[in-house]
C-alpha cells in the first residue's frame, strides 16, 4: 500500500496561486491591448520608424542618416524597423498590432491605402505647422521638384499628413519579344482600349502565352479599366481647404489649379454601369482566352510570368522596372506606355511617404528626420535599382533608367503632367475592409462571369464598411 | 522525578498524536521538482489559453479598433453575427471542409496503417511509416504555397501534366468547388500522417491472440478487419476524430495563402472571417464573437463526437 504524499501546497494554495496569475496576466493583456495610441512612442533614446519592406535596405537607410540625426540631437540611436507583407493591407494590419502592443513607432512610411485610416483615426499629427515654418526651405527644395497631384493625395481634410517621396501610376508594360514575334506594332501614346484588344490577340496567338495578365488588388488592377472608363467604386470629391499650402508652396503653378484639401471618397458607386462595363471586360478577356484568371495579391506572380515571357501585356508602374531586372529581364526585353484610352485615358496612382506619429515624444526631431527623408540623396537608399517611381521630377532622369530600362521611362512622371485628370486610387479611412471585399467580389466575378451581381454585393459590401 | 514526568508527558503526547512521518529529502524534492513542472504548465496555458479566451470573451461585448479604447456595446456583436450573412456562410463552409477532412483523414489514415500493418518485414514499416508522417512535419505556410504553384490553372505542373495527356486545365482553385475540393485535398494529404501513425500503433497493439481465433474460425482479413480490429482500436480512432476535427475546424493556412478565401468567399473559412474583421477591418470585438462563437461549435461538435462515441467506441 501507498501513503499519499503530504502536499507542499494547499489545493486552495494552487487555486489562489493559479487565480493571481489569471488576474495577472489578464491585467497585463488590458495594459497592452487598452492602449489608445496616444501615449508610449518610442524609448528617449531611440528614433523608430516603420518601413514596408526589406530589412537590409532599411538598416541601410538607417545607417547612413544616423550622422545626419546625431547632428540633430547626438544621444538619438535612429532605428528603422522593415515590415514584410503582401501588399499594404498586411503591413497595416501588423502596424496596428504593433500600435495595440505598446509600441507605435515615431515616423511612419504610408501610401496612399493607409493614409485616410491613419489621418481619419488621428495615429499621425499633421505637419501643416511644420511645412508653414520652413516654407521658405521646401517651396524651393522640395516642392518644386514634387507634382502637386502627389502631395494633394497625402492630404485629408484640409491637412497635410505627409511628405510623399514616391509614387506609381498604373502603366502598362509590354513585353518586346512577344510583340515582334506577334507582329504588333509597340503601342503609341494616345492608343485605345480597341488597340490594347488588338494586341493582346495577335500576342495570344502565340502557343502558351496569354495576351494580358492582371492581379486582383485595388491598386493596377481591373480599376486601372475603370479609371479609364470613367467610373469609380466611391463617389469622387475633394475637401475644401489646402489653401495655406496652394497659395505659398505652388503660387502660380498651373498644374496646382483645383487643388484642395484632399480626395473626399464618398457613397459607394461600385455597381454603377461604368464600374460594372469595366469588370465585365476582364471577364470577356478571359472567356476570349486573352487573359488567365488573376490571382489574389501583391502581384509577385504576375511579374515573375511577365518575365518568364509568358504574358503579352500587365499594368505596372514604375517599380516594374525594377521588378522586372530583379526578376531576369534584360533592358530592351520590355518597355511601358500609358494606359490605353477608353472613355478616357485617366489613370490611377498610388503615393508613399512620410507622417509622423501622434504619440511621438520627439515630434520635431521626427520633423527634421522627414526632411532628410525626402531629400534626392536619400531616395536610392531607400529604394535601391528602381524598384518605385521618385515623386520628384529631377530624379527621373535617363541615366537613372540607363541599366533596367525600359526605354520609355519618361511615360512614368508624364502620367501626372501630361494627364491632369490622374488620380489616386480611391483609399477611404475604412480601405482595409474595403479591399477585403474588392478581393473577394472580384474572385466571385471571375469564377461566376456574373460582373452585376458579384457588383451589387460589392456595393452591399462598402455600404456597410462606409457607416 | 520532574525529568521522568516531563519525558513521560512527550512520550504520553507522542503516542496520542499520529506518528509525524519525516519526508524524505530526495522525495521533497521530487515533490517540489513536480509542482514546478505542473505550475510550468499551468502558467502556460493560463498565458497563451486561459486568459487569451478570457480577453477575447470580454472582448467580444465591445468595440474596439484598436486605436481608440475598447467601448462596452453589449450582446451587439452577438446580434451582428447572427445577420451577417456572409460570415455565417463562413460557418457552412468551414462545417463542410472540415467534416470532409475529418473522414477522408481518418480513411486514408486508416487505410495506409492496414496496408503498412500487413507488412511483415519490419524495416519496410519504417519506410512507409516515415514517408507517411514527413508531409506533417513541412510547414503548412511553405506546404500551401508551394501547392498554390502546383496546381496554378495557368503555369501549374499539375495542369502541365493533364495538358500533355490531352485533358484541358482544370481550374483547381479558380472555381469555388474547385478551390474547396483542392484544399481539402492538400490537407488531407499533409495530416493523414497524424491518423496514420496512431492507427499503426493502435492495430499493434490488437492481441495476436484474438486474431489467430478468428483466423481458425475461418474469418476472411475484410471480415477480421471490421469486425475485430476497428472495434479494437475504435478508442483511437475517436481519438483520431476529435483531435482532427477541432483542426480542420481552424483551417486558415491552406485557403488563406492559396486563395485568400476566394473565389469570392468560397473558401473563406471562419478563422479567415474572423482574421479579416479583426486585423483587416480593425473590428476586434467583432473578431472576437466569431472566435467565441467558433469555439463553441468546436465545443458542442466535440460533445457530439462523444455522445455519439458512447454506441460505437469499445473500449476493452
Amino acid at each position: 500500500m501507498t501513503h499519499p504524499q503530504p502536499a507542499l501546497f494547499g489545493r486552495r494554495t494552487l487555486l489562489k496561486g493559479a487565480a493571481g496569475l489569471g488576474l495577472a496576466g489578464l491585467l497585463g493583456a488590458a495594459t497592452a491591448c487598452g492602449g489608445d495610441g496616444s501615449g508610449g512612442g518610442s524609448s528617449s533614446k531611440t528614433l523608430k520608424m516603420l518601413y514596408f519592406g526589406e530589412q537590409s535596405a532599411a538598416t541601410e537607410l538607417q545607417n547612413r542618416l544616423q550622422p545626419a540625426i546625431t547632428k540633430l540631437d547626438p544621444t538619438i540611436k535612429f532605428e528603422i524597423a522593415a515590415i514584410n507583407g503582401t501588399d499594404w493591407n498586411d503591413f497595416l494590419a501588423k502596424v496596428l498590432t504593433q500600435v495595440a502592443a505598446g509600441t507605435p513607432p515615431d515616423i511612419i512610411s504610408v501610401a496612399t491605402e493607409g493614409l485616410q485610416l491613419m489621418a481619419q483615426k488621428e495615429l499621425a499629427v499633421p505637419l501643416d505647422d511644420y511645412v508653414t515654418k520652413d516654407m521658405a526651405d521646401l517651396k524651393e527644395s522640395y516642392f518644386a521638384d514634387v507634382h502637386p497631384a502627389l502631395v494633394e493625395s497625402m492630404m485629408y481634410e484640409g491637412h497635410l499628413w505627409e511628405l510623399p517621396d514616391s509614387f506609381n501610376a498604373g502603366n502598362m508594360f509590354y513585353n518586346t519579344g512577344l510583340f515582334e514575334k506577334a507582329g504588333v506594332d509597340a503601342p503609341a501614346e494616345g492608343w485605345t482600349i480597341d488597340d490594347f484588344e488588338n494586341a493582346a490577340s495577335k500576342v495570344a496567338n502565340i502557343k502558351g502565352i496569354n495576351g494580358f495578365g492582371w492581379v486582383v488588388r485595388l491598386w493596377g488592377s481591373w480599376t486601372s479599366f475603370m479609371y479609364a472608363n470613367n467610373a469609380n467604386l466611391l463617389e469622387e470629391g475633394k475637401y475644401d481647404g489646402g489653401d495655406w499650402l496652394w497659395n505659398s508652396a505652388y503660387a502660380g503653378d498651373p498644374a496646382a489649379a483645383g487643388r484642395k484639401g484632399g480626395w473626399k471618397w464618398g457613397a459607394p458607386t461600385a455597381n454603377s454601369p461604368g464600374t460594372v462595363e469595366a469588370l465585365d471586360y476582364m471577364i470577356q478577356l478571359n472567356k476570349k482566352g486573352l487573359s488567365p484568371k488573376p490571382d489574389v495579391g501583391g502581384g509577385g506572380t504576375l511579374q515573375g510570368l511577365f518575365a518568364s515571357n509568358r504574358l503579352g501585356m500587365a499594368i505596372g508602374g514604375g517599380f516594374w522596372a525594377g521588378g522586372l531586372t530583379n526578376a531576369g529581364m534584360k533592358k530592351g526585353s520590355f518597355d511601358v506606355q500609358l494606359f490605353p484610352k477608353w472613355q478616357s485615358q485617366r489613370h490611377l496612382f498610388g503615393a508613399g511617404g512620410y507622417a509622423i506619429f501622434k504619440s511621438s515624444q520627439k515630434k520635431d526631431l521626427a520633423w527634421e528626420t522627414l526632411k532628410q527623408l525626402v531629400k534626392p540623396e536619400t531616395f536610392d537608399i531607400v529604394f535601391p535599382g528602381n524598384v518605385t517611381t521618385p515623386g520628384r521630377k529631377s530624379l527621373m532622369t535617363a541615366e537613372r533608367y540607363a541599366k533596367t530600362g525600359p526605354k520609355n521611362w519618361s511615360v512614368f512622371y508624364d502620367t501626372l503632367t501630361k494627364h491632369p485628370d490622374t488620380m489616386p486610387i480611391p483609399a477611404p479611412p475604412y480601405y482595409n475592409a474595403m479591399a477585403t471585399a474588392l478581393n473577394q467580389r472580384t474572385t466571385q466575378a471571375m469564377s461566376s462571369g456574373d460582373a452585376k451581381a458579384a457588383l451589387d454585393g460589392l456595393q452591399s459590401d462598402l455600404e456597410k464598411a462606409a457607416s | 522525578m520532574s525529568t521522568v514526568t516531563g519525558a513521560a508527558t512527550v512520550t504520553a503526547k507522542a503516542a496520542a498524536s499520529p506518528p509525524r512521518r519525516r519526508q524524505h529529502p530526495t522525495k521533497q524534492g521530487e515533490g517540489r521538482f513536480g509542482f514546478m513542472m505542473i505550475g510550468l504548465a499551468v502558467l502556460f496555458v493560463a498565458v497563451f489559453t486561459a486568459i487569451p479566451i478570457v480577453a477575447s470573451f470580454l472582448l467580444s461585448f465591445s468595440s474596439w479598433d484598436v486605436i481608440s479604447p475598447p467601448e462596452f456595446v453589449g450582446l451587439k456583436n452577438y446580434q451582428e453575427l447572427l445577420a451577417d450573412g456572409p460570415v455565417l456562410k463562413s460557418f457552412g463552409v468551414t462545417i463542410g471542409m472540415a467534416l470532409a477532412i475529418v473522414v477522408l483523414q481518418l480513411l486514408v489514415g486508416l487505410v495506409l496503417a492496414v496496408l503498412v500493418n500487413q507488412r511483415k518485414m519490419i524495416w519496410l514499416r519504417t519506410i512507409f511509416r516515415t514517408a507517411f508522417y514527413l508531409p506533417l512535419l513541412a510547414s503548412t505556410a511553405a506546404v500551401s504555397i508551394f501547392m498554390g504553384y502546383l496546381f496554378d490553372y495557368q503555369f501549374g505542373v499539375v495542369n502541365y501534366y493533364l495538358g500533355l495527356v490531352g485533358i484541358p486545365a482544370v481550374p483547381w482553385l479558380n472555381s469555388p468547388f474547385g478551390a474547396a475540393t483542392t484544399i481539402v485535398l492538400i490537407t488531407v494529404w499533409q495530416q493523414a500522417g497524424f491518423t496514420f501513425v496512431l492507427f499503426v500503433a493502435a492495430l499493434m497493439a490488437v492481441p495476436t491472440d484474438v486474431l489467430e481465433a478468428s483466423q481458425i474460425d475461418g474469418a476472411s482479413s475484410l471480415s477480421s478487419l471490421l469486425r475485430i480490429k476497428i472495434p479494437l482500436i475504435s478508442p483511437t480512432i475517436l481519438f483520431a476524430a476529435v483531435v482532427a476535427m477541432i483542426n480542420a475546424m481552424q483551417l486558415f493556412d491552406q485557403p488563406y495563402i492559396m486563395t485568400k478565401g476566394g473565389p469570392g468567399t468560397a473558401t473563406t473559412t471562419v478563422t479567415i472571417a474572423m482574421y479579416q474583421k479583426g486585423f483587416q477591418n480593425l473590428e476586434f470585438g467583432y473578431g472576437s464573437a466569431i472566435a467565441i462563437g467558433l469555439l463553441v461549435i468546436i465545443l458542442a461538435i466535440t460533445g457530439l463526437q462523444f455522445l455519439a462515441a458512447r454506441k460505437v467506441v469499445f473500449y476493452q
